[in-house]
């Protein structure tokens, strides 16, 4: 398995756990109670799951699984695989710490972290489909 | 890869750029004091994403990797799965335009399409979900 593959799957796999994690915090009263600033973590538990685990999984499976492109060497073509692991988990951490800190203060300190962490979750899945767009292929 | 599943992966890479871009949208206006309009998108950004890309992706890769038959056809006949490739995406297409437009009939019809694509898939599929080697 590739280098690559290898960092993206045991990370989809930490943020599985740290999902977990989350949802069971969500559900624990005492400790909603304790932190308010919980009730705002139900999109970040969704989306550590949906982005974090399936599709980071999907994407190392991917970029090892796929047929590749002859005409590149591998290492060339594991570039902008590392472009991907670096804007998915940047921006989905800017979103762990933005999402709370966004709903205690609209607009207030950290509120840029939610637009950068949009900015690099989109730069990461366009980069990742330009990357895997020519390994989708007929023989 | 055969075509079928190249048309499936390519709808689902298509999908996740789109439901990243609307998601992308939505969280960005998040942090920002007049972003509540936005929140009428959600149903578009779950459905791409959550049927466009990982329905299309898994039913994609499923007809790559499945067991094969030992007949000339060794994946069996394709037409049901071409039917589902359709349905899925034209009832993500539909339902998507449906949220966003507040259409209950148009988001039946959606939905509808999309149980059709996955009976359609499973009906391609099932015979093909056995160990490998046998019946070939």
């Amino acid at each position: 398995m590739p280098t690559l593959s290898r960092w993206l799957i045991r990370t989809a796999l930490v943020c599985c756990a740290a999902a977990f994690l989350l949802g069971l915090a969500l559900v624990i009263a005492p400790l909603r109670a304790a932190y308010p600033v919980l009730a705002a973590a139900w999109p970040t538990y969704i989306h550590l799951l949906v982005v974090g685990w399936i599709t980071q999984l999907i994407m190392g499976v991917a970029f090892w699984m796929f047929p590749r492109v002859q005409r590149r060497p591998a290492l060339a073509s594991d570039r902008p695989g590392w472009i991907v692991y670096a804007s998915i988990n940047l921006g989905l951490a800017c979103r762990l710490i933005g999402e709370p800190v966004a709903a205690a203060h609209v607009g207030r300190p950290l509120g840029w972290l939610l637009p950068l962490s949009a900015a690099l979750q989109l730069i990461g899945v366009v980069t990742f489909v330009i990357g895997i767009w020519p390994r989708v292929r007929t023989r | 890869m055969p075509r079928l599943s190249v048309w499936f992966i390519r709808a689902a890479l298509i999908a996740l750029v789109l439901g990243t871009l609307v998601g992308s949208v939505l969280l960005a206006a998040k942090g920002m004091p007049a972003g509540d309009g936005f929140v009428r998108a959600v149903p578009l950004h779950a459905e791409l994403l959550l049927i466009g890309w990982l329905v299309n992706l898994a039913l994609g890769v499923a007809y790559w990797i499945l067991p094969k038959h030992a007949s000339a056809r060794e994946r069996g006949h394709p037409a049901p799965a071409w039917a589902a490739l359709l349905l899925v995406n034209a009832g993500v297409i539909v339902v998507g335009y449906a949220t966003m437009a507040s259409a209950p009939a148009l988001l039946l019809a959606g939905r509808v399409a999309e149980v059709a694509a996955v009976a359609c898939f499973a009906a391609h599929a099932w015979s093909r979900v056995k160990p490998f080697g046998v019946g070939r």
